[in-house]
């Protein structure tokens, strides 16, 4: 997938922008506010409908306007269009796919792949369990329609669970308990086919961040994503059935307390360097290479799952990194194909091996300076 | 403008019903104000009996005009199988496929704690008394395939299984979520045929 084309209209800084971009590597350069991040931030809203930065769609739009416009040409299959326009006055968001309006955001989710490397990604391996999860379960959800289903409905089990462990509290009604075996039986179905597609997701995408870590650090530091349940910390041979006991075994506390104390939704992922835990031991730069490692194998994993390349959004991935690290990256990122990076003013221009086909696009102020 | 009350009462009221506004309501007042006296009174007593003769069947709570609904009075029905369902809806729903000949049994919704609808709030002691009376043989299943219908299912297998009898569920023919009431006739009756043993 490519993206030929993006025109922006009161879009924060950005009045009026066109740019037409490089099916390479495109580099956009500016100090801090003069709108680069701004590009990055526009081109997830065509491919998601959603704010990068999670930011509410009426702080985008720019000062003294109403509105804002986005479009952007994919080269997608047969080629797509995809505007969007949001209006201050209705606070609604209409997004056109080809000019014919579509109503549901998921009717573009899954066409449009994108893979972002953000300045809060330090929250993966540095953040607590939440992130991880939410890492993990975004990229195999991406892959997987069945996964968001089963995800989506062991939501909606914990919500019922709790509520029902919180009324066997509050009246203490022996006959509650009946229904929470229910409860539990639809906890332990859903909840062991997330982890079993967990534990499958790892087992592959481990290769992925190895040949990506590699590539950026060399062969002498080795990673590894491990999986930590809370269902169980030794045997995950029997999901369903460990699930199952160990759910029997802490029901009074569960009760006590109102909470679903056990299942995928509280597990974590581990992330290693030569067996050491990384949260632990590591440094700020491995910590920063494994961000990128991550980022870079969920690319290479959507591609090989989706047939499809997704687009890549990395907003300051050079900051903090010394210069060999920086070469090895920029020499990494010519095997993505198009990719969309931020830069800082301050950064060394000299090691990043442009080549003719890649684009320097020089944003001030929300305006485009120069593309070289 | 002031109308003369009996006008105004009764556009209040037709403005209470679904998809009736403020000016369908004056329309239609004003239409029946021209209207045959006897067309009026057949109206008005259509509604009241609507009411009046309308109750919830004994035995399945399916609407009924007498004690027991059309279904359980009829002889040609198989009096052994209980389709169970949240809602009268669902009865018009399979009823429509004519694929089905036994009974039914209204549940009343199903198992939401967040909704604080618990097993006590559900049709559910009825349907096991029935069970036992009956010598009922097979009960299927025709609850919703989400996450609380799944929950009363598994439930209402839990507590029927003991009783000796044969326990299926429809086939998941149904789209994912999808209601009985929205899926088309084919769907339904293809579901209700191919059922699976719990
Ligand atoms: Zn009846």
């Amino acid at each position: 997938m490519i993206l030929q084309t993006l025109e922006l209209k009161n879009f924060r800084l950005h009045k009026n922008t066109f740019i037409k971009f490089s099916r390479n590597l495109n580099y956009i350069v500016g100090g801090n506010g003069q709108g680069k991040t701004s590009l990055l931030e526009a081109i997830y809203y065509l491919c998601t409908s959603k704010n990068l930065l999670q930011s509410p769609d009426s702080e985008v739009v720019n000062f003294d306007e109403k509105f804002f416009e986005i479009s952007g040409d994919f080269i997608n299959g047969s080629g797509n269009k995809i505007r969007i326009l949001y209006s201050l006055e209705t606070g609604k968001k209409n997004i056109f796919l080809n000019e014919k309006q579509i109503y549901k955001s998921s009717e573009i989710i899954g066409k449009f792949p994108v893979v972002t490397l953000t300045q809060t990604d330090h929250f993966i391996t540095q953040g607590s369990p939440l992130y991880r999860r939410k890492l993990i379960d975004s990229i195999i959800s991406q892959a997987s329609q069945t996964y968001l289903k089963t995800l989506m409905e062991y939501n909606r089990i914990l919500k019922q669970r709790s509520s029902l462990l919180t009324k066997i509290r509050e009246t203490g009604y022996p006959v509650y308990e009946e229904e929470l075996e229910v409860w539990n039986a639809s906890l332990v179905k859903k909840g062991s086919e997330i982890i079993e597609k967990r534990l499958e997701f790892i087992n592959e995408f481990n290769g992925y961040v190895k040949n990506s870590y590699n590539e950026i650090m060399g062969e002498k530091e080795i990673p590894a994503l491990s999986y930590k349940s809370t269902v169980s910390t030794i045997d995950l041979q029997n999901i369903a059935s460990v699930f199952n006991e160990n759910l029997q075994k802490r029901k009074r506390e569960e009760i006590a307390r109102g909470y679903n104390l056990i299942g995928p939704h509280r597990d974590d992922v581990i992330f290693k360097i030569n067996g050491y835990d990384l949260k632990k031991y590591g440094s700020q730069g491995q910590n920063k290479t494994f961000q990128i490692s991550l980022k870079f194998a969920q690319f290479f994993y959507l591609k090989d799952k989706l047939n499809k390349t997704p687009i890549f959004l990395l907003d300051d991935v050079f900051g903090e990194l010394d210069s060999e690290r920086i070469e090895k990256i920029s020499f990494y990122l010519k095997k993505i194909g198009q990719a969309f990076i931020t830069l800082t003013d301050f950064t060394n221009v000299e090691n990043l091996n442009k080549d003719e086909n890649d684009l320097m696009i020089h944003i001030s102020k929300g305006e485009v300076k120069n593309v070289s | 403008m002031i109308l003369a009350e009996p006008l105004q009462v009764a556009i209040d009221e037709l403005s209470k019903l679904p998809s009736i506004g403020r000016k369908t309501a004056q329309r239609l007042a004003l239409h029946l104000l021209k209207s045959d006296p006897v067309d009026v009174e057949n109206l008005a007593n259509a509604i009241l009996d609507l009411k009046r003769k309308i109750k919830i069947c004994k035995r399945c709570f399916n609407i009924a005009v007498d004690e027991y609904c059309e279904i359980c009075k009829s002889e040609k029905r198989d009096q052994q199988t209980i389709c169970v369902v949240e809602e009268v809806s669902d009865i018009v729903a399979i009823e429509k496929t004519n694929e089905y000949n036994g009974l039914y049994h209204v549940l009343g919704g199903v198992l939401s704690p967040l909704a604080g609808t618990g097993a006590d709030s559900l049709h559910i002691k009825e349907l096991l008394t029935r069970i036992h009376e009956e010598n009922t043989t097979e009960v299927i299943l025709a609850l919703n395939p989400d996450t609380e219908g799944e929950a009363t299912s598994l439930y209402l297998a839990k507590l029927i299984k003991p009783l000796g009898v044969k326990v299926t569920r429809i086939a998941r023919g149904l789209p994912m979520g999808g209601d009985l009431e929205f899926a088309d006739e084919a769907t339904i009756g293809r579901a209700v045929l191919s059922r699976i043993k719990l």
